[in-house]
Parts: C-alpha cells; sequence; structure tokens
C-alpha cells in the first residue's frame, strides 16, 4: 500500500543560538527520512531539543524546510507556494502540547470549532454549527460548554476541544506534538483511549511525539528515534525497545520508569 | 472578582462626572458668553437657609449685590432683598449634547443674577464657563489621545507583526520622538501655526499637535503585545487551516492589545487635558471667548486678579476629580489585567 | 567597558542629529520666520526685511541652512538670537542656570524625602503610616502641576510668608553677599515646594513597591536573624537589591533638569531657561529655539547614561553580564 506520508531528507537549519549560545547556525533537522502507512501510527521518541517540534511544523506546513521533500500521496508539499498550500491545508492538522496555549482564551467552544469551516468557506454558518456539535460529542466533550470560553475549560477537557478543531476539516495526517504531556495521567489515559477510537473509525494516520516511551509503544505502529536531528534508529515497538542497539535508544529505555512495563499493545486493524 | 467590582466604581464615577460636563447646559444657570458689565468680578454668593429671623426655609436664597462705595469691599449683600433657588427653571436657551434645543435648567432664578462662583472681568458667571469649559477641555483630551493611540496602535503592529528591518526603523524612531521635549515643541509647533485663528480652529490644532507627538509610548506597548501574541500556539494553529496575516492580526492579535490600549488611555486622557490646560494657560490655546479650564485659568497671569479675586482660582479644583477617576481607572485597569493574565496563562484544572 | 562607550556615544550623536532635524524642520517649516512681524509695520519697507533676512541667511533653502547650523554647533556656536541680537549660546546657557540652580534643588530634595518615606512606608505596609502616605501622594499625584502652582502662588499672596515670584528681592544689590544668599533660598521655596510636590508621588511609589519586593526576600531574613540592625539592614542590603528601577528613575528626573520646570517658572516668575523658550518660540527666534531643545536633549541622553553606568557600578549581575559579551 502506498504509504500516505512520505519525508525524504528533511533538513532544516536557521540562524539562532547555537548549543553554547553563541549566535550561529543551528542544524535542528539533518536528513531526516520516514514515511506513515495510511492509517497507522508513526511514535517519534526523542529528547528535548531532538528536533521533534521541528519535525511536527515542518510536515504541518507551518515552517519551510532548508531541504528535503514531504510527499503528501505522492505530491511534494514542501514546494507548493502558499497559494496551492492552501488547498492541501486542511490534509494535514496539528494538535499542540499545552491546550493553554493552543487555543484562544477568549473564543468560546463553538467559535473555535467553527473558525476553520467558516475561513476555509467549507460550510456556512449553521451547517459550520451543527458539525462542530457532531463532533464536540465525539470527541466526548458535552454540549453544554458550547457557549464558555476556553478558558473556563479543564486541562482534559481543552485537549479533546484541540483535537477537536484539528478533526473538524477532515484531516488525513493528525500530528500530535507531546499532545499528552501536559495532562494528568488519568486523563492522559482517556485521551489515549479516545485517539485509538478516532483512528479506528475515520481511518486516520497519527504521527505521534513523545518523550514517554510507554505511550510510544503503546500506540504506535512503529517507533522512530530522533536524536539532535537525525534518525537514528527506527522499526516495530517490540524490536526497538526490547534490543536496543543504538545508543540513543538505549539511554531513552533506561531513563523510562521501571513501572512502565513496554507491552506494546496489540491492535486489531 | 473585586478587582471588576473597583473597576466599574470608577467607570461610573466617570460616567457621572462626564455626563455633568455633556449636559453643561442644563446643569449651568447662565450662557457662557452672557456678559454682566454691571458686575465685573462679582464674589461668590451665600446661600442661606435661614433668615434674619432665624426662620429655616425649605428652599435656599440668597442677598444679591448691590454696589457699595467702599474700594475694598465693593459688593456688598443687600439684605433687604432676598431671591430664592428654584430649580428646573427656564433661562438661556441652550442646544442639550448639541442637538436638542432646551431651555429649561437645573436650578436658576427669574431674571437676577445668580452668580454662585463669582463673576470674571467681564461679569460672565465662572460656575457656567467652568462647566461649558470642560466640554472643551475633556474633548481635547479624549480626541488627542485617540489620534496618539490610533497612530500608536497603526506603528507598533506593523513593527510587532512585521520584524525585520521595518521593526529597527520604527522603533528608532519611535526612541527619537520620546527624546523630544515634548512641552517645548507642543509650544513650538502650535506657536509656529497661525497665531490668531478661531477657537474651532485653534482646538483642532491643539488636538492634532498632541495627538501627532503621543504616539510613540503606545505605539511601543502595542508593539510588545503583537510580538508576543503571534508567537502563540492558537496562532500557529489558525496558520494550520491557511489563515492570511490580516486575518490572524483582525481575530487573534489585536484584541490581545486592548488591555493595553485602554489602560494608556486612562493615563494619556488626563495628560492630555493638561496639554490643553497649558496651551491655554499660556495664551497659546483656545482664545476667547470661548471658555476652557486653562484659559479661565490664565486670568490668574494678571496679578491684581490673582492677589484680589480667589474665586478666579477655582477652575483649577474642577479638574481634581477628574484626574482622581482617571487615575482610579487607570490602576483598576491594571489590577484587572494582571489577574486576567494570570488566570489565562496559569490555566485551570 | 569601551565598547559599551563607544556605542553608547554614537547613539547619543544620533539621537541628538535626529531629535535637532526633526525640531529643525518643525520650526522652519512652519510659514513665517523672525521678521514676520516686522512686515506687518508699515514704517518698515519690504526691501528692508528681506534685506535683513539675507543677511541672517533665512532666505537659503533648508538644507543648506541646517547644515551650516550643524557645522556651527559642531564649532560649539549656538547660532544667533534676533530678539537679543546676540549669540544664543551664553544667553541660553546664562538662564539655563537658573533653571538647574531650581530642578537640582529639587531633585536633591525630592529623593532625599522619597527614599526616607517609601522604605518606610514598606516596612509598615498595610499599616496606618503606609496607609496615611499612600492617600497623600495619591492626593498629590491626582492634583496637576499648573493647580499646584497656582495654589501655593495663592498661598504666598495671602499670607505673605513667601515672596510672589522672582529669584530676588528688589533692591538685592544693597544686600550683602550674605543677605543675598538668605534672600536667593526665600525665593526659592516656593518654586522647590512646587517641584517637590508634582515629583514626590512617582518616586515615593516606586520606592514602595520596590521595596516591598524585595523586603519579604529570604535572605533579608537570614540577615535579620543574624542580628543586624534595622537602619544598616534597611540600606545597606536590602535598598541595594531594590535599587534597579530607581536607578533608572533617577535617570529620568536627572533628563528632565531642563525641561521639567516649565509651568514652574512661568507661574513663579522664576528666570529659568522655561519662559526664555517660550518668549523665543512666540518670537519665532528660531536659533535660540533649537538651541534649547538641543540642550534639553542633552540632559536626557545624559540622564539615560548616568543611570547606565551608574547600573553598572552598582549591579555585579550586569557587569558580568557585559563582560561575558
Amino acid at each position: 500500500m502506498q504509504p500516505l506520508i512520505v519525508v525524504e531528507n528533511l533538513v532544516k537549519r536557521y540562524n539562532g543560538r547555537g548549543p553554547v549560545g553563541r549566535p550561529g547556525v543551528v542544524h535542528a533537522l539533518h536528513r531526516v527520512t520516514f514515511s506513515i502507512a495510511p492509517g497507522k501510527t508513526l511514535a517519534l521518541v526523542g529528547e528535548s531539543g531532538s528536533g521533534k517540534t521541528t519535525t511536527a511544523l515542518c510536515l504541518a506546513c507551518l515552517e519551510r524546510p532548508t531541504s528535503g521533500r514531504i510527499l503528501l500521496e505522492g505530491r511534494d508539499i514542501a514546494a507548493l507556494q502558499e497559494k496551492e498550500l492552501h488547498a492541501v491545508r486542511p490534509q494535514i492538522q496539528l494538535v499542540f502540547q499545552d491546550p493553554a496555549t493552543s487555543l484562544n482564551p477568549r473564543f468560546t467552544v463553538l467559535e473555535i470549532l467553527t473558525e476553520p469551516l467558516l475561513f476555509q468557506r467549507k460550510a456556512r454558518r449553521s451547517e459550520a454549527a451543527e458539525l462542530a456539535y457532531a463532533l464536540m460529542e465525539r470527541v466526548g466533550l458535552p454540549a453544554e460548554i458550547a457557549r464558555r470560553r476556553s478558558g473556563e475549560l479543564s486541562g482534559g477537557q481543552r485537549q479533546r476541544l484541540a483535537i477537536a478543531r484539528a478533526l473538524i476539516l477532515s484531516p488525513k495526517l493528525l500530528i500530535l506534538d507531546e499532545a499528552l504531556s501536559a495532562l494528568d495521567c488519568s486523563v492522559q489515559a482517556q485521551i489515549v483511549n479516545l485517539l485509538i477510537d478516532l483512528q479506528l473509525s475515520l481511518g486516520l494516520t497519527y504521527l505521534f511525539i513523545t518523550h514517554d516511551l510507554a505511550m510510544a509503544a503503546h500506540l504506535g505502529d512503529e517507533i522512530a528515534v530522533l536524536d539532535r536531528g537525525r534518525i537514528v534508529d527506527r522499526g516495530a515497538p517490540e524490536m526497538v525497545l526490547r534490543k536496543p542497539e543504538k545508543e540513543a535508544t538505549k539511554l531513552l529505555v533506561q531513563s523510562a520508569p521501571l513501572s512502565t512495563g513496554i507491552q506494546p499493545l496489540r491492535r486489531v486493524s | 472578582m473585586t478587582a471588576r467590582r473597583n473597576l466599574f466604581k470608577w467607570i461610573a464615577a466617570l460616567v457621572a462626572l462626564h455626563g455633568v460636563i455633556a449636559c453643561a447646559g442644563f446643569f449651568a444657570p447662565d450662557d457662557p458668553l452672557a456678559q454682566d458689565r454691571e458686575h465685573p468680578f462679582a464674589p461668590p454668593v451665600k446661600l442661606h437657609f435661614r433668615d434674619a429671623q432665624r426662620h429655616l426655609h425649605a428652599r435656599p436664597f440668597f442677598h444679591p449685590f448691590r454696589k457699595s462705595a467702599s474700594a475694598l469691599d465693593p459688593y456688598v449683600e443687600d439684605a433687604a432683598r432676598s431671591i430664592p433657588l428654584r430649580f428646573f427653571i427656564a433661562g438661556a436657551p441652550y442646544k442639550l449634547l448639541g442637538l436638542v434645543p432646551s431651555r429649561v435648567h437645573l436650578f436658576g432664578t427669574d431674571g437676577e443674577p445668580l452668580y454662585l462662583l463669582g463673576t470674571d472681568g467681564y461679569g460672565r458667571d465662572q460656575l457656567t464657563r467652568i462647566l461649558y469649559g470642560g466640554q472643551i477641555s475633556l474633548l481635547a483630551g479624549w480626541l488627542g489621545a485617540g489620534i496618539a493611540l490610533s497612530f500608536g496602535l497603526l506603528i507598533g503592529a506593523t513593527a510587532g507583526y512585521c520584524g525585520g528591518w521595518g521593526d529597527e526603523i520604527l522603533m528608532r524612531v519611535a526612541e527619537l520622538f520620546l527624546a523630544l521635549p515634548w512641552l517645548y515643541l507642543l509650544l513650538a509647533l502650535r506657536a509656529f501655526l497661525p497665531l490668531s485663528v478661531s477657537p474651532l480652529g485653534a482646538f483642532l490644532m491643539i488636538v492634532a499637535v498632541v495627538g501627532t507627538l503621543g504616539w510613540a509610548r503606545p505605539a511601543r506597548l502595542v508593539r510588545g503585545v503583537v510580538l508576543s501574541a503571534k508567537e502563540r500556539d492558537y496562532v500557529r494553529a489558525a496558520r494550520g487551516f491557511g489563515a492570511s496575516d490580516a486575518y490572524l492580526l483582525w481575530r487573534h492579535i489585536l484584541p490581545e492589545t486592548s488591555g493595553v490600549l485602554l489602560t494608556q488611555a486612562a493615563i494619556l486622557i488626563p495628560q492630555y487635558v493638561l496639554a490643553e490646560m497649558t496651551l491655554s494657560f499660556l495664551g497659546l490655546g483656545v482664545p476667547e471667548p470661548a471658555a476652557s479650564w486653562g484659559n479661565l485659568l490664565g486670568n490668574l497671569q494678571q496679578y491684581d486678579v490673582l492677589v484680589s479675586y480667589w474665586w478666579m482660582y477655582l477652575p483649577a479644583l474642577a479638574i481634581v476629580p477628574f484626574f482622581l477617576a482617571y487615575l482610579g481607572l487607570a490602576s483598576a485597569l491594571q489590577e484587572c489585567m494582571n489577574t486576567v493574565g494570570a488566570q489565562h496563562w496559569r490555566g485551570q484544572e | 567597558m569601551t565598547r559599551f562607550l563607544l556605542s553608547r556615544m554614537t547613539h547619543a550623536v544620533l539621537l541628538l542629529f535626529g531629535v535637532s532635524l526633526l525640531t529643525f524642520l518643525f520650526t522652519a517649516l512652519a510659514p513665517g520666520d523672525y521678521f514676520e512681524e516686522m512686515r506687518l509695520d508699515p514704517r518698515i519697507g519690504p526691501e528692508t526685511v528681506s534685506a535683513l533676512r539675507t543677511r541672517f541667511g533665512l532666505d537659503r533653502p533648508l538644507a543648506v541652512r541646517y547644515a551650516s547650523w550643524l557645522k556651527s554647533v559642531v564649532r560649539g556656536d549656538l547660532g544667533y538670537s534676533f530678539s537679543y541680537n546676540s549669540p544664543a549660546g551664553p544667553l541660553l546657557w546664562a538662564r539655563a542656570r537658573s533653571t538647574l540652580l531650581l530642578t537640582f534643588t529639587a531633585t536633591l530634595l525630592t529623593w532625599g524625602l522619597a527614599l526616607p518615606l517609601g522604605i518606610w512606608s514598606a516596612e509598615r505596609l498595610g499599616k496606618i503610616p503606609d496607609t496615611l502616605i499612600s492617600w497623600a501622594m495619591a492626593a498629590l499625584l491626582v492634583i496637576p502641576d499648573l493647580v499646584i502652582a497656582l495654589g501655593l502662588l495663592l498661598l504666598a499672596v495671602r499670607s505673605g510668608w513667601f515672596p510672589t515670584g522672582g529669584m530676588a528681592s528688589v533692591n538685592a544689590d544693597a544686600l550683602t553677599a550674605g543677605q543675598r544668599i538668605g534672600d536667593l533660598g526665600r525665593h526659592l521655596i516656593l518654586p522647590v515646594a512646587v517641584l517637590v510636590f508634582v515629583a514626590l508621588p512617582v518616586v515615593v511609589r516606586h520606592v514602595r513597591a520596590a521595596m516591598i519586593g524585595v523586603l519579604d526576600a529570604p535572605f533579608l531574613r537570614v540577615a535579620r536573624g543574624h542580628g543586624i540592625r534595622r537602619h544598616r539592614l534597611l540600606y545597606r542590603y536590602a535598598l541595594p537589591a531594590a535599587a534597579n528601577p530607581l536607578i533608572s528613575l533617577f535617570g529620568l528626573s536627572i533628563g528632565a533638569l531642563i525641561s521639567g520646570s516649565l509651568i514652574v517658572e512661568i507661574t513663579m516668575s522664576w528666570p529659568g531657561i522655561g519662559p526664555f523658550m517660550v518668549e523665543a518660540i512666540l518670537a519665532r527666534d528660531i536659533y535660540v529655539v533649537l538651541g534649547g531643545v538641543l540642550l534639553s536633549t542633552c540632559f536626557l541622553i545624559a540622564g539615560n547614561f548616568c543611570a547606565d553606568l551608574i547600573l553598572y557600578w552598582a549591579d555585579p549581575r550586569i557587569r558580568a553580564g557585559s563582560e561575558e559579551k
């Protein structure tokens, strides 16, 4: 089956402060290559600073890579101009780490959900509201909170809202950039189940970025390890984590809490 | 929520104060331009409730002045006549809020001159002129602040959003404007425009000049807000569904500047009212016969007025409650912004 | 350190250049000039007026006039005053001295009062002295400088305790040197009082706020535990930690030494640079105006510069930070 998304030799350099604080060029990503099959989940793990968020931003077309190709269903979206990109954007959506800053606290839930639809002119106001309510139910948000401002919601509710917003344009690829890290454990479990549920019912493809190995093993069909801008390891979760070969992977595994038995859940596809 | 309640208290106070000034025609007993050459520099009348026979009257009354021969005390109460104060009485015609013609005044007398705060050299009632003068001074403050904030918003948002060279240049220019001794330049700009001009012309010139000099500080503050807002994740998310720069600015970034703009307004309005007062006091502002708080105080530049006629000082006190209310508003706004900001970014679990 | 000084110098020069250019444009672009008044006088023929204009170079194009003014400023010559028929520089400087006497005294007094008041207020946070001081400062803050000046003038007139304006009594020449100083002092009281009343609330508020931030810091509690006496504790431990924003404020105080007393000088007839500038502005005496603006900006720059220097000397973190660069 043709992969949904293929990243080839992605390079991202920008001017900033180097590791020692002196101004210079930062090599955020160095020839990153991976692919994800439709309906599958690729878990991207790595320490902070390894380039995970940069990868997410490049894939979501919020940053332009310095070089490399990003093929969405065979089409290179890294080379597109802004106008052509407009039609592509709904197909790749991003869920951010901190729901407190990724949702405008002054907007109501309904406004946040209908905004993408109205802007992309995919629906009229009444239709947009209907779609929004339907999605709210789908992600487990009660309909009463539709008129509340996002700043008044709890963390779990906000992240559900962020996921709903990401889904409102019916994307094919959902990038979750540490989307669970800011949540309590119990809430995390609920959201994970929601994500699995959505993937099965909507046929979504996930790029799940995390530093949490247990989560990566739980959700990922495949794991890729990112170290200082390079993919150093890749494979099925059991292989990569039970028998770590590369140094970076070994370090990650060693620092994972012992209580998390790394047992990837076998899911029915 | 006491910050909110505080805020509403101050807003209510300001609305009340401005309401009185806006309806100056109603609250003032007389016409601001009406001269009474018979009574130049008449002192304020004393209101009594108790008459010579120690009887209490429900309605306050006063004894009108008659001229006395003495040079030291040219006005003496004429105890033989007592004139009661009437309320909601028809008097000099005026237009309420500049639109609705009316003749009803809150209080006044039937024909007899009433000078609660005394008169000036032309026999014009000072209370009336203070109320009408407030209209001009406050309007100058509001318009000047409006212009300065509009420029500040435009330039600050452009600099903050575009960044790069444009930002550098605009901020250097702002620094330049902040370094200018603005009072000197205000005077210079005003003086170098035609000196003899109609009151409306002078007023508009002051407003324009003050506004054009004062954009720098608001621009810097707006730029700061825009810089931090454009990096927020929700702005990125909006870009993620293809939002254009204009849309982002309009819906997500500029609303963040409202707090800063409101606080600056509460600080700038009294400053610009004072600027108008200073200019008019020096004779470079609103000219006669129009009244403004500044040119009313300008009378005090004459030594004999300063020495002999203490009631000419009263316009100075008129501005104090306004300054107090604006200061209170600015503090309350700051507090509100601090609490709201903390709530947003701490998140609620 | 030298790089810091160098960059500040260039910055200052550029700022002065920009300010003078802006002022020049403001004043030169307005219609008419000093000799405009003369045109209205029927006895003076238009040829005389244009001859005067040419003599003083007022008919040359703007850029040329600005360039030649710049050249002379660099040499130290601030131009010519039309009203007084003499070089502008010495005139300005003479008046500036009177202003500086006034503002310098006022600034010293303001800070001398504000520091103890603010510290005392912060110490007794929430108690009666603090509430009283806060209310008093709020009351002063709310009354504009014009009103305070006129009010004190009224007081002087009514009570006769203070002279009602000017810098010296009418019979000053007849007094001895010592008496003259006393006379000057008596005349200084009211104008200085106005300036202090205007500036005090702002400084006290800042001192109080800065001290409140520092007073419950752990390092201070440790010092108190060591038994260090209150006075030393406040002035040698707490104040230096709170000093940074206050030093910047002090820089602003210095910056306003020339331009901050305009209203006071006019209402109290103090012969400083303020009334002189107003007169020059009204008479379109352009080089005096330019010189005055330049002088005022110099003080502003000097104020910021002093503040930066003091910060550098007083705060080791800033020293270390810049050395790392």
